[in-house]
C-alpha cells in the first residue's frame, strides 16, 4: 500500500487526463492549431511576407527583376525572353514564357536557368531532382493550350514595354513592362489584372550554403527549434533574407532537410476595380474571400493551401484543409476575370484591398476598390494562367477547358448515399437496405468505411464480419443499389499480405529522403504509401482492382479514396515529410497538393479495367476523394471531410460547396448530419433538407455516434426527411441536366448569386442561397437552430419568383420572406424556366429509368419560359457516341405553344447506340405539364392541342385535357395538362391557345 | 435471396387470407382479368387492363367493401371523393385522377400520393393537404399461392418483386423489356412445404412451451413448499435460539464462580502479559495477511491497468491529434521507462508466508507459557497450599475462597478469567461450546430469514406470462457474431466473449421485463420478431465503455422451437439489442399470437403501402 500511495498522485493525474480526454471527445471541440503551421512558422511564407512588408513600406522600392528587351521573341502565340534578377553583384537568369492560347487564356511562366540546367549542388547527398518542378501541368492541364497564331505585338507601345494583342477579336492585351518586369492584362483597353504591380515578385534563386563560423550552433539550434520559434536570432535584423529558414526547418519534432535550399516563388496579382475575389477552395470562410493582413473582421493569416488531414477543423478560417484549387476569380459589376496559379507545393495567399477615393478628373462614379493578392509557393515554377472573362461562364469555361470538366457521373452517384463508419457486418448492411425499403425511403448507395477490411488491409474482407460480400452486393443489386468500399493509399506493413509484398518487391512506394522505402503510421499502424506518380504503380494499382483479384468486389462496387493528402499520423502536419522522394526523384514538397489527385486518377483507370468483358463496354467509374487539386473534378466526387454535427458546420457547408462549384469541382458535398458527434433531430432534419441540394448527397457518421439512418429519427422527423429525399429523387432529371452542363461547359451545379447575376453588385457577397443548375430553382436551406417561421431570400432581379410547393408569388429585387417551418424547404422557382421532374417515388434511382416526366413550366414576367433536359442511360459511356436525349423546352407567350426541340449536335444521333437508346426510351412519356403563373385567359379552357413528330397518324394533332386553377391570396394561378403523352425523346408541341 | 424473399411474401399472403377469414388455401379470384395492354390502343403508353366486368379486379376477393366501387359499368367515382366521377377510360390509364389514387389500382401513377412525398399546390388541387391512398396496394392474384398487395411504388419499375408478387403481374408493362414469369406454382409449393414445417415446428414449440409452463409451475410449487417449510423451520430456530440463550446465561453464571482448576486459568501480571502478547501477535498476523491480500489485489490492478495503457498506447489514433491523448501516452511512456521499484521477491514472500503461519508452527507455543505461568499464579499457589489441608477444611476454604474471588472479581480487584469480555481463548470450554451453539442457531435463523425473503421476492417477481421464465432462469443461449460470441442468460445477464480469447465483457445484468413494439422481418424458417408487441428483457449496468455509458442490452423475444439468438446489434455505442427465439413466448396453442414469429395478423400489416 505504501508503494502504491507514493504513485497514487500520478494515477490520479492520469485519471484526470482521461477525464479531460473524454470531455475533448464531445462535439464541442476545435482544431489543434499547434499541429499546423502559421505563416510565421513556415519559413518561405514568413520571408515573403517580410519581403512584401519591406517593399510596400519603402517608397523607393524597385523590384529587382528586369526583362531583357533584346531577348523578347513572339512566335506563333508564344513569347519568350529572359528576366534577370539582380542579387548583389549577380544577375540571375530566369527564362520567361508568355503563352497566348486560342481560348483567350494567357499564361506566364518563369523558371530558373541554373536549376533547369542542373548547375546546382544538393546538400546531404540528396538524390532529389535539381530542376524546379515542372510536371504539375501533366496532371492538372488537359486541354485549351493550343497557341493562338493571331496573337501579335502591337505597334506604338510605350518605350520599355511589349504589347501583345490576343484573344477573341483581339480584345485582350498583355502589356509587358520590361523594368521592373510586370504584366498588365487589359480587356477593351481597361486593365483587369496586374502582375508584379506592387513589386512583390520573388524567385528565390539557388545559392550555395555558406557556413558561418558560429561554433556549436547546430546543436543548440535544434533544441531551440523544438519550441515554437523557428527563427534564428540574427544579430543584424535588417536583412530581408532571413537565412534561418533557408537550409533546414523543424516543426512539431520533424526536421525538413531542404537539400535545395530556399526556392520559393512569389508574385503579387492585383485586380483593379474589383472588390470581390472568390476561390482558393477549400476553406471554411465566406465565399467572398476576406482580407488576410489583420483588421476588424479580417484574418491575420494568409489563405493556406497545403492539403492536410485537419482534425476537427474550425469555422471561418484561412487554415488549409484537405484539398486545394489555386484558382481565383475576381468580380465587379458585369465583369469576371480569373487566375490559376499552377503550383502544387505549399502555397499561401495574402489578400488586401485598397480604395482610391473619387478622382474628380475621372469620369467614374466615386472611388474604386482594388483587390491585391500576394501568392507564395515554396518551390516549383512560377506559372500562372490569366482569364479575362468578361462573363463568369467565360472564366469557368476557360478554366475547365484547361483543367478538365467534371466527370459526368453515373445517375446513382447523384442520388442519395448512406454511409457510416461503420456498417459492422454484411448482415448489418442487408438489414439497413431492407429497412430503407420497409420505410419507403429511397437510397442508391451504401458505404463501407475501413472496418470491413481484415485488419485494415485493403483489398481484403474481414472474414468474421463480412463473410459473404458477394451475397450482400447481390441483395443490393436486386434494387439496382451500389456499394462503395474504402481503399486508402497507405498499405499495411505486415507479413503475408500480397499487396504490401508486391508494393515492396516492385518498388512502387514513396521513398524517404535517403531514397529508401518510406514508412509511416496510419490506420493499419506501420504502413507504406503507393506512389501514384509512378506509371508502374498505376498499372499495378489497376491490377489490384480486378474482380478476380479483389475477391468479393462486384460490378456494383465502387471506391472511396480517403486519407490521400496523404494523411500520415506521425508525419509533420499529419502528412509526409517534404523531403520524401517520389517517382523521378521529385521531392514531396514539389507535388504535395497533387498527391490526392494522382491516387484517384489511378483508381479511376483501375475501375475501367476490372474485367476484360467490361472493358469492351465500360461503365463510368465512381470514386470519392478527400484530397484534391485543380483537375480532380475529371475523376470523381469530393466531400468536405470530417465535419461536425453542429449548426455552424451545416451553415458553412453551403459557402464551401458554392466555392467548390465556382472552382471547377462542383461534384461536392458535406457529410449530412455531421461526422463527429450526434446531431439533434432538428439539426439532422435540416441537414437532410440542405443535403438534398448538395451535388454530392451523402449521410455519414463517426463510429462513436449513435445510429442515425433516416428511419430511426421517428416522427415527424423521419417523414420530413423522407420528403426531402424524395424531392431530390423527383428532381434528379434537373440535377442530371445540371451535371451535364458542368460536364460540357464547366458550369457550377449549385450556383451562387453573383454567378447567375453578375450585374447585381448587392448579391456579390451572398453565399447562403443558390440556384440549382440552370433550372431557375433558388434554394436557401435553413441552417440555424430554432428557425421555424420564415427565411429571408434575396431576389437579385425584377423577375417573378414562385414558391416551389405553394406557388406563392414573390417579386424582386430585394429580400422576401419565405415560409420555413420544420417541414418546409425555402425553395423558389424563378419565372421563365422549365423544370423537368419524375414524380413517382421508387426504391432507387435506377428503378425510375422508365418513369414518365412531369414538366413544370414557370412563366415569368414576360410570359415566356425555357428549360433543358439531358438524359442518357446513366451508367455507360454510350453518350459519347450520341446515345442520349437532350431537349430544349420553350414556351412563348406570343405563340402560347410549348415546344420540345432537339439540342443534340447534328450528326451525333446517327450511331447505332444512339438509335438503340432512343428506341429504348420510346415509351417514356411526359405524363403531366404544370404551368405555374398560367394566364388568367386560360380560365375556362379545357383542352390543349398536342402534336408529336414521328410517322403516320401519331403525328396528327389531338386534344388533351387541361385544367386551370386560380391562385388564392398571393399564389399564382396554375394549369395542369393531363397526360399529353408525348415521348420525352421526341419533338412535340403543346398549343395552349 | 430470391427464394427467401419469395417465401416471406407467401407468409404475408397467408395473413391476408387469415384476415379475410378464409382457409389457408387460395381460392378462385373472381372475374378473370388480363393484365395486358389493350392491343388496339394507339398510344403505347396508355394501358387499359381489359377485364370482363370491371377494368381491373383488384379487390373482388378480399375486400368486398372496396370492390363494389369498380362494378359500375359506365363511370367510376373516386372512392374517397365520390363527387369526382370519371369515365371508365380513365381507370388504370397510368394517370392519377383521383385524389385518393383509386382510379389507378393497377399502375404506379398515384404512388406519390403519400405523406412521404413532397407535394405542390398542383397535387393539392382537389385534395387539400390530406393526401392518402384509398387502396392498400397493387393486387397480386398469385394463383397457386396466396394473393397479396404490392406497394404501388413497385409497379412497373422493371424489377420482379417475387417476394410479394410471385405471379410477376406487377411488371405487366414489361418496362425496359423485363419479363417476370409466373412462379407461383413453385413458390406456392415451397411455401406450403415450409409452412408445413413451420406449423410442425410451431406445434412442437407449443408443446415445449407447455412443458416449460409445467416446469415453471413445478418450480414455483417448490418455492412455495420451501416457503412453507421455511416458516416452520424459522419457528423452530427461534425457539432454539431462545433456549440456547438461556443455556448460555446459565453456563456463564456457573463458570464465573468456578475457581479455575482448568489449564486455562491465567491471573497475575505475567498471565495478562502473555494473554496480551498472544492477542497482539494474532492481531498483527491477521493484519499482515490482510495487507498482503490487499497488496496482491493492488498489484493485480496495477498490472491490469498497465495492460490497459499498453493497449491504449498501441491502439490510440494519433490522427485525432488530441493533445490530451498524446500527453497521456507520453506520460505512460515515461512511467513505463522508469525504474518500477523492487519486483515481487519470492524469498520475501516466503518470509511472509512463514510469518503468517500460526505461532505454534513457528515454534512458539503460547500454551506452554500459559501453563508455566499457571504454576506461578496465585491461584495455583493457593491450590497447592490447599492440598496440605484436611478435606473438610479444604471444602470450607474452597467455598469461601470462591465467594471471595467472586467478590474480588465483582469489585474489579481480580481479573475475570472466565467472563465473555475476555478473549475467547480464555473462556472455558463449556462457555465456548454454549456460545458456538447459540451462534450456529442464530446463523441458522438469519439464513432462514434471508431465504424466506429471497423466495418471497422470487415469487413476487415478474417472470413472464404464466411465470414461464422461471423454467429458464439462468439458462444461456449463445451465438457467434463477428469476432465475438454473445451470450444471453434468461433473467440473469448478457455477455460478450471475444473468440480470440481475452476477458469476457458483461453487457448488462437483468433489471426488468418489458414489452416492446417491433416491426421486423421473419425469414422463411419463421425466424424473426415480426410485428407487434413482444416480451423483452432489459439488462443494464454492464461493463463501462471507454468514452461511453455502461453497457446495456435489450433482449427481445420471439417464438421459436428452440432457443437461439437471431440477431445482435449495437444500436449505438455500447447499447445492444438482441433478438432471441424461444418457445417460451409462443402462444400456448402453438400458432401465432403475441409470441411473435410473425405468424400473427400483426406480422403482416407493415407490408402494405397504405
Amino acid at each position: 500500500m505504501l508503494q502504491l500511495n507514493a504513485s497514487s498522485s500520478r494515477w490520479s493525474a492520469f485519471l484526470l487526463l482521461c477525464l479531460v480526454l473524454c470531455s475533448l471527445l464531445t462535439p464541442v471541440v476545435t482544431v489543434k492549431h499547434e499541429n499546423f503551421k502559421t505563416c510565421d512558422q513556415s519559413g518561405f511564407c514568413k520571408r515573403n511576407r517580410a519581403y512584401a512588408d519591406t517593399a510596400l513600406s519603402t517608397s523607393s522600392w524597385s523590384s529587382p527583376y528586369t526583362l531583357e528587351a533584346s531577348s523578347v521573341r513572339l512566335d506563333k502565340g508564344l513569347l519568350t525572353g529572359i528576366v534577370t534578377k539582380k542579387a548583389g553583384d549577380e544577375n540571375l537568369r530566369l527564362p520567361l514564357t508568355v503563352s497566348f492560347y486560342e481560348s483567350g487564356t494567357a499564361r506566364v511562366t518563369i523558371d530558373e536557368e541554373k536549376r533547369r540546367k542542373g548547375e546546382i549542388e544538393l546538400r546531404h547527398n540528396s538524390k532529389a531532382r535539381k530542376e524546379r518542378y515542372n510536371e504539375a501541368e501533366q496532371w492538372a492541364i488537359v486541354g485549351g493550350t493550343v497557341l493562338s497564331k493571331g496573337a501579335a505585338t502591337t505597334q506604338g507601345a510605350e518605350k520599355g514595354t511589349t504589347r501583345v494583342a490576343y484573344g477573341p477579336a483581339s480584345a485582350f492585351q498583355a502589356v509587358i513592362k520590361h523594368s521592373p518586369f510586370g504584366v498588365d492584362f487589359k480587356r477593351n483597353g481597361e486593365t483587369q489584372i496586374k502582375l508584379n504591380g506592387e513589386g512583390l515578385l520573388n524567385v528565390e534563386h539557388w545559392r550555395p550554403k555558406i557556413d558561418k563560423p558560429v561554433p556549436e550552433k547546430k546543436e543548440g539550434e535544434e533544441e531551440k527549434r523544438e519550441g515554437e520559434d523557428v527563427t534564428e536570432a540574427e544579430t543584424s535584423g535588417v536583412t530581408v533574407d532571413d537565412e534561418g529558414t533557408w537550409w533546414e526547418e523543424s516543426f512539431g519534432g520533424n526536421t525538413d532537410s531542404k537539400p535545395r535550399g530556399p526556392e520559393a516563388v512569389a508574385l503579387d496579382i492585383s485586380f483593379p476595380g474589383y472588390q470581390h475575389v472568390y476561390g482558393l477552395a477549400e476553406h471554411t470562410g465566406p465565399l467572398s474571400l476576406k482580407e488576410t493582413r489583420g483588421g476588424d473582421g479580417k484574418y491575420t493569416e494568409p489563405y493556406r493551401m497545403y492539403n492536410s488531414d485537419v482534425f476537427e477543423y474550425e469555422m471561418d478560417s484561412p487554415m488549409t484543409l484537405y484539398g486545394s484549387i489555386p484558382f481565383m476569380q475576381a468580380q465587379k459589376k458585369n465583369s469576371t476575370v480569373g487566375v490559376l496559379w499552377l503550383n502544387a507545393a505549399e502555397t499561401w495567399v495574402d489578400i488586401t484591398r485598397s480604395s482610391s477615393s473619387a478622382n474628380p478628373l475621372s469620369f467614374g462614379i466615386g472611388g474604386t476598390t482594388t483587390t491585391n493578392t500576394h501568392w507564395i509557393s515554396e518551390s516549383g515554377l512560377l506559372d500562372i494562367f490569366v482569364m479575362l472573362g468578361p462573363k463568369p461562364q467565360d472564366v469557368i469555361g476557360a478554366y475547365s477547358e484547361l483543367t478538365g470538366y467534371t466527370q459526368l457521373p453515373q445517375q446513382f452517384a447523384i442520388a442519395y448515399h448512406q454511409c457510416r463508419w461503420n456498417y459492422v457486418t454484411d448482415e448489418d448492411v442487408k438489414d439497413v437496405d431492407r429497412k430503407f425499403d420497409k420505410n419507403k425511403i429511397p437510397y442508391d448507395v451504401i458505404w463501407l468505411d475501413i472496418e470491413y477490411t481484415e485488419g485494415k488491409k485493403y483489398f481484403t474482407w474481414d472474414p468474421m464480419t463480412f463473410a459473404d460480400p458477394l451475397g450482400m452486393q447481390k441483395q443490393l443489386d436486386e434494387h439496382e443499389r451500389k456499394l462503395v468500399a474504402i481503399i486508402d493509399p497507405h498499405i499495411k506493413n505486415e507479413g503475408n499480405y500480397y499487396v504490401v509484398d508486391e508494393l515492396k518487391s516492385k518498388d512502387l512506394a514513396v521513398h524517404n529522403k535517403d531514397d529508401n522505402i518510406y514508412e509511416g503510421w496510419c490506420w493499419p499502424g506501420s504502413s507504406y504509401w503507393i506512389d501514384c506518380f509512378n506509371p508502374a504503380a498505376r498499372t499495378w494499382w489497376q491490377f489490384l482492382f480486378r474482380y478476380d483479384r479483389f475477391a468479393g468486389s462486384a460490378t456494383n462496387t465502387f471506391i472511396w479514396n480517403d486519407m490521400n493528402e496523404p494523411s500520415v499520423f506521425n508525419g509533420p502536419e499529419t502528412t509526409m515529410p517534404k523531403d520524401n522522394l517520389h517517382h523521378a526523384r521529385w521531392e514531396h514538397r514539389d507535388l504535395h497538393n497533387l498527391n490526392g489527385l494522382t491516387l484517384i486518377n489511378a483508381t479511376y483507370t483501375a475501375l475501367l479495367a476490372r474485367s476484360p468483358a467490361e472493358a469492351s463496354h465500360p461503365i463510368r467509374p465512381f470514386v470519392l476523394t478527400r484530397s484534391f487539386f485543380a483537375g480532380s473534378q475529371r475523376l470523381g466526387a469530393v466531400w468536405t471531410g470530417d465535419n461536425q454535427a453542429a449548426w455552424p458546420h451545416l451553415e458553412a457547408s453551403i459557402p464551401m460547396l458554392l466555392s467548390m462549384g465556382i472552382s471547377g469541382f462542383p461534384f461536392a458535398g458535406a457529410d449530412v448530419g455531421g461526422f463527429f458527434g450526434n446531431p439533434s433531430k432538428e439539426l439532422l432534419t435540416r441537414w437532410y433538407q440542405a443535403g438534398a441540394f448538395y451535388p454530392f448527397f451523402r449521410g455519414h457518421a463517426h463510429i462513436d455516434t449513435r445510429r442515425r439512418e433516416p428511419y430511426l429519427a421517428g416522427e415527424p422527423y423521419t417523414g420530413i426527411i423522407t420528403q426531402a429525399l424524395r424531392l431530390r429523387y423527383a428532381l434528379l432529371p434537373a440535377w442530371y441536366t445540371a451535371f451535364h452542363e458542368a460536364h460540357v461547359r464547366g458550369e457550377p451545379i449549385v450556383r451562387p448569386n453573383w454567378y447567375v447575376h453578375p450585374e447585381d453588385e448587392k448579391g456579390f457577397g451572398l453565399d447562403d442561397q443558390f440556384y440549382v443548375g440552370g433550372t431557375g430553382l433558388l434554394a436557401k436551406p435553413v441552417v440555424r437552430e430554432g428557425q421555424m417561421e420564415s427565411q429571408e431570400v434575396y431576389l437579385a432581379d425584377g423577375e417573378r419568383y414562385f414558391g416551389y410547393f405553394d406557388f406563392e408569388g414573390y417579386e424582386g429585387p430585394g429580400m422576401v420572406k419565405v415560409s420555413a417551418g420544420l417541414e418546409e424547404i425555402p425553395l423558389l422557382m424563378r419565372g421563365g424556366h422549365v423544370i423537368p421532374r419524375r414524380d413517382r417515388p421508387r426504391r432507387s434511382s435506377g428503378l425510375m429509368r422508365w418513369d414518365p416526366f412531369t414538366l413544370v413550366v414557370v412563366l415569368g414576367k414576360a410570359g415566356d419560359a425555357e428549360g433543358t433536359l439531358y438524359l442518357d442511360d446513366g451508367e455507360s459511356f454510350d453518350y459519347e457516341e450520341g446515345a442520349f436525349i437532350h431537349r430544349k423546352f420553350s414556351y412563348g407567350a406570343a405563340t402560347s405553344v410549348l415546344i420540345s426541340e432537339d439540342l443534340a449536335a447534328t450528326g451525333t444521333g446517327g450511331s447505332k447506340k444512339a438509335k438503340e437508346y432512343l428506341k429504348s426510351m420510346e415509351k417514356v412519356r411526359v405524363e403531366k405539364v404544370i404551368v405555374v403563373n398560367a394566364p388568367a385567359a386560360w380560365n375556362g379552357r379545357e383542352e390543349v392541342e398536342v402534336s408529336e413528330e414521328g410517322a403516320g397518324k401519331s403525328g396528327a394533332a389531338r386534344k388533351v385535357v387541361m385544367e386551370w386553377f386560380a391562385g388564392e391570396g398571393g399564389k399564382a394561378a396554375w394549369a395542369v395538362v393531363r397526360d399529353p403523352g408525348v415521348a420525352i425523346g421526341r419533338g412535340w408541341r403543346v398549343a395552349f391557345a | 435471396m430470391r427464394s427467401v424473399g419469395a417465401l416471406l411474401c407467401l407468409e404475408y399472403a397467408a395473413t391476408v387470407y387469415a384476415a379475410s377469414g378464409e382457409a389457408s388455401r387460395p381460392r378462385g379470384v373472381g372475374p378473370e382479368c388480363t393484365l395486358k395492354p389493350n392491343a388496339n390502343n394507339v398510344e403505347a403508353h396508355i394501358r387499359v387492363l381489359a377485364c370482363s366486368r370491371a377494368p381491373f379486379s383488384p379487390l373482388l376477393t378480399n375486400s368486398p367493401p372496396v370492390a363494389k366501387f369498380y362494378k359500375d359499368a359506365s363511370t367510376f367515382s373516386c372512392i374517397s371523393n365520390p363527387s369526382i366521377i370519371l369515365p371508365l377510360s380513365r381507370l388504370n390509364d397510368d394517370y392519377c385522377d383521383c385524389p385518393d389514387g383509386s382510379d389507378e389500382p393497377g399502375t404506379s401513377a398515384c404512388s406519390h400520393l403519400s405523406s412521404l412525398s413532397p407535394h405542390t399546390s398542383a397535387d393539392h388541387s382537389r385534395t387539400g393537404s390530406n393526401i392518402s391512398l384509398a387502396l392498400p396496394g397493387f393486387y397480386c392474384k398469385n394463383k397457386g399461392h396466396i394473393p397479396t398487395y404490392v406497394p404501388f411504388t413497385n409497379v412497373n419499375d422493371g424489377i420482379c418483386d417475387y417476394t410479394l408478387c410471385c405471379d410477376g403481374s406487377e411488371e405487366w408493362d414489361h418496362v425496359g423489356g423485363v419479363k417476370c414469369e409466373d412462379r407461383c406454382q413453385q413458390i406456392g409449393k415451397e411455401f406450403r412445404k415450409l409452412d408445413e414445417a413451420r406449423q410442425k415446428s410451431l406445434g412442437s414449440a407449443g408443446r415445449k412451451r407447455k412443458e416449460l409452463v409445467l416446469e415453471a409451475g413445478r418450480l414455483r410449487r417448490e418455492v412455495e413448499d420451501r416457503l412453507q417449510s421455511l416458516g416452520a423451520e424459522i419457528e423452530g430456530s427461534e425457539m432454539k435460539v431462545k433456549q440456547l440463550e438461556a443455556e448460555l446465561v446459565e453456563v456463564e453464571r456457573r463458570e464465573k464462580g468456578k475457581v479455575g482448576r482448568g489449564p486455562v486459568q491465567k491471573v497475575g501480571k505475567m498471565g495478562v502479559l502473555v494473554g496480551l502478547a498472544k492477542q497482539r501477535s494474532e492481531e498483527l498476523r491477521e493484519t499482515l495477511a490482510r495487507v498482503r491480500e490487499e497488496r496482491d489485489a493492488s498489484r493485480g490492478r496495477v498490472q491490469e491497468l498497465e495492460g490497459v495503457l499498453m493497449t491504449f498506447k498501441e491502439e490510440y489514433n494519433p490522427n485525432f491529434n488530441d493533445e490530451g491523448v498524446k500527453r497521456a501516452v507520453r506520460a505512460w511512456e515515461e512511467y513505463a521507462a522508469r525504474d518500477k521499484g523492487p519486483e515481487p521477491d519470492a524469498a520475501h514472500d516466503r518470509d511472509l508466508d512463514a510469518i503468517t503461519q500460526s505461532d505454534k508452527d513457528n515454534g512458539l507455543d503460547w500454551a506452554e507459557y500459559e501453563s508455566e505461568d499457571g504454576e506461578e499464579s496465585e491461584a495455583v499457589v493457593l491450590h497447592s497450599f490447599e492440598t496440605f489441608l484436611p478435606l473438610s477444611l479444604r471444602t470450607w476454604l474452597d467455598t469461601n475462597l470462591r465467594t471471595l474471588r467472586t467478590t474480588l472479581i465483582d469489585s474489579g480487584i481480580l481479573a475475570d478469567t472466565s467472563s465473555t469480555s475476555s478473549s475467547s481463548t480464555s473462556e472455558s470450554k463449556a462457555v465456548q461450546a454454549a456460545h458456538s451453539r447459540l451462534d450456529a442457531a442464530r446463523q441458522d435463523l438469519a439464513n432462514h430469514h434471508k431465504s424466506l425473503a429471497s423466495h418471497q421476492e422470487d415469487l413476487a417477481s415478474n417472470m413472464g406470462p404464466e411465470d414461464i421464465f422461471r423454467a429458464l432462469k439462468g439458462q444461456c443461449i449463445a451465438t457467434d457474431s463477428g469476432e465475438y460470441t454473445y451470450e444471453f442468460c434468461f433473467l440473469d445477464k448478457t455477455t460478450q466473449k471475444p473468440k480470440k480469447g481475452g476477458g469476457h465483457t458483461n453487457m448488462g445484468n437483468f433489471v426488468r421485463m418489458e414489452t416492446v413494439l417491433v416491426d421486423e422481418d421473419v425469414d422463411e424458417k419463421g425466424r424473426g420478431l415480426g410485428k407487434g408487441d413482444r416480451i423483452a428483457m432489459r439488462f443494464e449496468g454492464g461493463q463501462h465503455c471507454w468514452n461511453g455509458p455502461s453497457r446495456s442490452t435489450l433482449v427481445v423475444l420471439g417464438c421459436a422451437e428452440v432457443g437461439e439468438v437471431w440477431r445482435i446489434m449495437e444500436e449505438e455505442k455500447c447499447v445492444y439489442r438482441m433478438e432471441v427465439g424461444t418457445p417460451a413466448v409462443c402462444d400456448l396453442a402453438g400458432v401465432g399470437g403475441g409470441g411473435g414469429g410473425g405468424r400473427g395478423k400483426e406480422g403482416r400489416e407493415g407490408r402494405d403501402e397504405l
